[in-house]
């Protein structure tokens, strides 16, 4: 049997055991058991697919979203990966066309509403929508509306890019589930999940004479383009994110890079006379004339909005109120993420487009309106209750938790704050759950665009499937939406100009420059730990169960070594080196560098090669088969792999332009690479422990530095204290040497736009190296009882001058000013005199916990 | 009465402002009963953008940023104005407090324009023990003007004036804990009261007039700002917008021509006299206010 047909023949099966369950309606089957049109062109090759080629794509798709560093993180969880299914969401054209129009109509309609409500208010005023529904709505930004009559709104067109999540009734009717109109997100997931799909099953995909969408992305550039005010040549556009911490991080990065503008964060923006700037280092700065927004409209201004908000610029909303920026969509947006405005619509459809709202929604009742009310309560005083209730705009889930008499409590508190409405039995599809493909409901998350005088819905979508009837996503599914003749255009768009294949341009915000400095240094941190580790693995291999020998001895010497870094957390060795590279809690472990270097890569996606994420698909797979085989040699393999994905990364970088941010990479590498070269040598090489130990640990040394060929080829395997230092400490041609990386630091700093030839990192990075070149190696190997007490200090003074090399690197090139904070909260004093209030200025603390930069260890 | 009413805001550092974004409501409004003969707000250092703006309640507010270094800032606001005593009418202040209810009754003449005020805002929390305080003064069929002002006496009566017991992040719980506040929680108190029962009122900021006790010379400076509460009476026949009766819990009584209006909007949040952001790595700031209503 194959799994469609397994599938239909379980779908049409009279349902057992719940007559009274919700009957769904099914994307792929009919109630008589044939194929639904969407699916009957696709039929021979569909039908086909046999549970193992279906186990083989979902495993492709895991490791393909894997290598594209695909991810997503659920409100309050770490990024996790992105799901994606097998099996797609199939759409014909018959179907699509009416969905098409009403989507269309739909964003017209909001983008009249916003024009009205922060405008003259007419639909308040003649009571088509009650006013408490808008204005007791968390989303309805004051600092934005003018309603003084005859003045014009400040945005003539605030909606310009919408999100609308449909989902299928029992009778397949489509029906608006909710509305996204702040800053949507999942266009580029929707892109991604086509890329893998396509990949995965590529004769399915190509036989459906389906609308790619990458024309949509065209339109959606030159829409933004567009939306510049006034009649600029080229005007700059952005995206601006809350960083790497917000759930849609991927899909920000995915949108700016596909589209070619910078990714920014709040702190790269600044105000100078009601302008927006992008800082680009040291006081250049260049104007800002769009914003593509993914900050929700409170946290966007602490001056005027949210005070406590980090994510945001400073003067922003002055910046809109004077035309002088636009920001997409329009702050004041979000009122319309808004289930209350819901039973109101076709109301406010006819008084503001003179048409019939085209697509219904749930059936919503609000309890500002006594009838609403009555419904709501008497829908919870049934057991089934068949209303869900909600409030405008917060999520339901703690209303959830409450006893009903608490419910009915806050309703009657504030009734205009919540809705009722009605339960919606989803339409199911097919999704690969543990070898079958079972019903599961599904969502559709469609986009429309405001591209030259009309909306455009993307033609596709991004739907979710849910498991045990919950409301978060388990996957996400591709969508299909079918040609209705293969030659028409993709997204009806023939006549927009293709992109370019656009690289964002390069930014040089400090933020940015800064990020790239710390990849640079935890790249090669990691690369030294996997180095040293796989070393000190092999000894410990021969020799952990005889601490007496001379292999014992070394082992000792080195696991020193490690733990100099990383501390040490286990006795037993396996799980010390299985700790190392796994836990990334752990402060210096491999897996520490790693996932901090993940970080460091995602806040500046924009800037990088897709090439870049395969790394981290290579380091995962790595860290399973560690998993899976509790064998002590995997230890070996796992780390060897991990070096392969790390050193990946130096071929990526290798390729990019040698712009400042490739030197700051550059400065961070060298700059590690000396500090881990001379941690090594100072816990290694300083005390003499007996010929044949020292000669053993010396080997390891030479080892783990890269440098053993070299040495044997130059000393006849002849290993002595003197020639290894002079390899490793002084040689100008060995590109492991310290002074080989002081001479690169020298190089990459000097390249920095700030330098000027004097500076502090400059002089600083110069003074050592001059000195470590003149170092006499003779007297550095000098004895004094079991010490070298001249290379001692010798190293412990260079560790010293490499911290304050690096502070300086940072304080120079990297600070980008100090951090705002406000000073609203001060109490007005109506006393007579006014004394002198004292107070702490409030830190202002983030709402999504970020990364600090001090937070970053310097080892 | 005409005033020359000067409010002066310094702040200083213990380390450089490297930049500072600010919002000052200080500008006085023109009314019906107040006229506004000259204002001006000026920025020390001098501020590389100001500009006025109409907010979406028609006060003035007052936008600016500095962007030279510095470690104290000066907001310095001047303006002339000329009060009279707001006259209501008997029909509107003889309306029972239940027919003034603009989420009950949407469809009362100006009731759109009112809802803003009857719900909830971030400083004056509906609060159940507000809304049972408040059901003393609200009893059945009562004449809204004498209900409102029988609140305000109460909350005079039993709420001490005390500097210290409150911060400007007060809660109606805290003020309800401590019975005892400012001016400012006054008014968030009358408004959580008054709201409560679905009534609209509006936070007002503004000043008041002090006199000097008998025999003394007046204080330069040793006035302050301001705030009391506005609350909104339909106009059953006429059809119009209505009118708002301003009350002062603070002083217990109606603002009269000793009270210049600056601003009003749903709490203080909406209104403060200075709000801002500012660039720095200082850890503390000093704030010291000196405000003279001068009578000319």
């Amino acid at each position: 049997m194959t799994v469609l047909r397994d599938y239909a023949a379980a779908t049409s099966q009279p349902t057992l055991g719940d007559p009274d369950g919700p009957g769904r309606f099914d994307e792929v089957v009919g109630p008589d058991g044939s194929l639904r049109p969407a699916w009957k062109g696709l039929a021979e090759l569909a039908v086909s697919l046999t549970p193992g080629d279906m186990y083989r794509a979902d495993s492709d798709i895991a490791r393909f979203l894997a290598d594209d560093g695909v991810t997503y993180a659920r409100p309050g969880d770490r990024q996790g990966p992105w799901r994606l299914d097998p099996v797609p969401l199939v759409i014909d054209a018959r179907t699509w066309a009416p969905l098409e129009k009403g989507l269309a109509q739909r964003a017209e309609l909001f983008n009249a509403l916003l024009v009205d409500l922060y405008g003259d208010q007419r639909l308040l005023a003649e009571g088509v929508v009650p006013p408490a529904v808008v204005l007791g709505h968390g989303g309805f930004t004051r600092a934005v509306a003018r309603r003084s009559l005859g003045e014009q709104p400040i945005d003539p067109r605030p909606l310009v890019f919408s999100a609308t999540d449909l989902a299928r009734d029992a009778a397949g009717e489509w029906r608006v589930i909710g509305d996204r109109a702040q800053a949507p997100s999942g266009l580029g997931y929707a892109m991604e999940n086509r890329r893998v799909i396509s990949r995965v099953v590529p004769e399915l995909y190509r036989q459906a004479g389906l609308h790619r969408m990458e024309p949509y992305f065209w339109a959606l550039r030159s829409a933004l383009i567009q939306s510049a005010n006034g009649d600029l040549a080229d005007p700059r556009v952005v995206v601006l994110s809350p960083g790497t911490h917000s759930e849609t991080a991927y899909d920000q990065a995915f949108v700016a890079s596909t589209l070619g503008f910078p990714l920014v964060q709040g702190s790269d923006l600044l105000i100078r006379d009601g302008w927006v700037y992008l800082r680009q280092g040291r006081g250049r700065m260049e104007r800002v004339d769009v914003i593509l927004r993914r900050v929700d409209a409170a946290w966007s201004d602490p001056l005027e909005l949210r005070g406590e908000s980090q994510l945001g610029v400073a003067g922003l909303v002055e910046a809109v109120r004077r035309g002088r920026v636009r920001v997409v969509n329009g702050l004041g947006s979000g009122v319309l993420e808004n289930p209350g405005l819901a039973p109101y619509l076709p109301a406010a459809c006819e008084t503001l487009l003179g048409e019939p709202l085209l697509l219904p929604g749930l059936t919503t009742h609000w309890c500002g309106a006594p009838d609403g009310l009555r419904a709501v309560l008497d829908s919870l005083e049934q057991p089934s209750r068949p209303l869900h209730v909600r409030p405008i705009d917060g999520p339901s889930a703690e209303l959830e938790r409450l006893p009903t008499a608490k419910v009915i409590e806050r309703i009657l508190d504030e009734p205009h704050r919540y809705v009722g409405q009605e339960r919606l039995p989803f339409s199911q599809v097919p999704t690969w759950r543990s070898g079958a493909a079972r019903p599961r409901p599904v969502t559709l998350r469609t986009f429309a665009l405001r591209y030259g005088g009309s909306y455009r819905p993307l033609v596709g979508g991004l739907a979710n499937v849910y498991d045990d009837g919950g409301f978060r996503s388990s996957a996400s599914k591709d969508v299909w939406v079918l040609k209705a003749d293969p030659a028409d255009a993709d997204q009806g768009l023939a006549e927009v100009m293709s992109m370019t294949a656009a690289r964002a341009v390069a930014v040089t915000v400090p933020r940015v420059l800064e990020d790239l400095f710390w990849v640079g240094r935890y790249a090669e941190r990691a690369e030294d730990m996997l180095r040293l580790l796989i070393v000190t693995h092999t000894i410990s291999e021969d020799f952990r169960t005889s601490p007496g020998s001379v292999g014992g001895a070394s082992l000792a010497v080195l696991l020193g070594t490690i733990g100099r870094l990383a501390g040490r957390q286990f006795d037993d060795l396996d799980a010390e080196f299985r700790s190392l590279l796994t836990d990334a809690d752990r402060v210096g472990s491999v897996a520490h560098s790693i996932e901090n270097l993940r970080t460091a890569l995602t806040d500046v996606r924009d800037q990088l090669s897709a090439d870049t994420w395969r790394a981290f698909g290579v380091v995962e797979r790595a860290h399973e088969a560690l998993a899976a085989n509790p064998h002590s040699h995997q230890v070996a393999d796992t780390a060897g792999r991990i070096l392969t994905g790390v050193l990946s990364l130096q071929g990526v970088f290798a390729s990019m332009m040698r712009d400042d941010g490739w030197h700051m990479i550059g400065a961070g590498r060298s700059l590690e690479r000396s500090l881990q070269l001379v941690h090594l040598l100072r816990s290694s090489t300083t005390v003499r422990r007996g010929i044949d130990v020292d000669r053993t640990v010396l080997n390891a040394v030479l080892e783990s530095a890269e440098s053993s060929v070299t040495h044997r080829r130059r000393y006849r395997g002849y290993v002595r204290p003197a020639g290894v230092l002079e390899l490793l400490v002084v040689d100008p041609d060995n590109p492991r040497s310290l002074a080989f990386s002081l001479a690169e630091v020298r190089d990459h700093v000097a390249a920095l736009p700030a330098s000027t030839g004097s500076t502090r990192p400059e002089r600083l990075v110069e003074n050592l190296l001059a000195e470590v070149e003149d170092q006499s190696v003779a007297e550095l190997v000098a004895i004094g009882g079991v010490n070298r007490p001249n290379l001692e200090s010798f190293l412990d003074d260079t560790l010293d001058r490499l911290a304050r090399l690096g502070e300086s690197v940072e304080d120079l090139h990297l600070r980008s000013g100090p951090p705002p904070r406000s000073f609203g909260a001060l109490a007005i004093v109506d006393s007579l005199p006014a004394e002198p209030a004292t107070g702490t200025i409030p830190a202002i603390t983030e709402p999504l916990a970020d990364d600090a930069p001090g937070t970053r260890e310097g080892a | 009465m005409r005033y020359r009413v000067s409010h002066r805001t310094v702040y200083s550092y213990d380390e450089p402002v490297t930049d500072s974004f600010g919002l000052a409501y200080l500008t006085p409004r023109s009314l019906p009963w107040q006229e506004v003969a000259s204002h001006e707000v000026a920025v020390d250092p001098e501020a590389s953008d100001l500009a006025q703006e109409t907010d979406y309640y028609g006060n003035l507010a007052t936008y600016f940023q500095v962007t030279e270094r510095h470690t104290t800032l000066i907001v310095d606001a001047l303006s002339e104005v000329t009060v009279t005593t707001p006259i209501h009418s008997d029909a509107a202040l003889g309306g029972a407090w239940e027919r003034a209810r603009p989420l009950l009754d949407p469809t009362l003449p100006g009731a759109w324009q009112a809802t803003d005020f009857a719900l909830a805002s971030g400083s004056a929390e509906q609060t159940a023990e507000a809304k049972e305080y408040a059901a003393e003064s609200l009893t059945r069929g009562r004449p809204i003007g004498e209900a409102a002002s029988d609140l305000m006496t109460r909350i005079h009566r039993d709420f001490a004036y005390d500097k210290t017991a409150t911060t400007v992040t007060s809660t109606i719980d805290d003020i309800f804990g401590k019975r005892a506040g400012v001016c400012q929680d006054f008014a968030h108190l009358t408004l959580a009261c008054l709201r409560g029962h679905g009534l609209a009122a509006r936070y007002v900021s503004g000043y008041l007039a002090t006199e000097p006790p008998p025999g003394k010379e007046r204080i330069v400076g040793a006035d302050a700002s301001h705030a009391w509460v506005e609350v909104w009476l339909p106009d059953h026949d006429g059809g119009g917008p209505g009118e708002w009766l301003a009350i002062d819990p603070t002083n217990d009584q109606w603002a009269g021509d000793r009270y210049v209006t600056v601003a009003w909007g749903r709490d203080y949040g909406d209104v403060p006299p200075v709000k801002g952001v500012i660039f720095t790595e200082a850890k503390r700031s000093t704030l010291r206010v000196e405000v003279d209503v001068a009578p000319l």
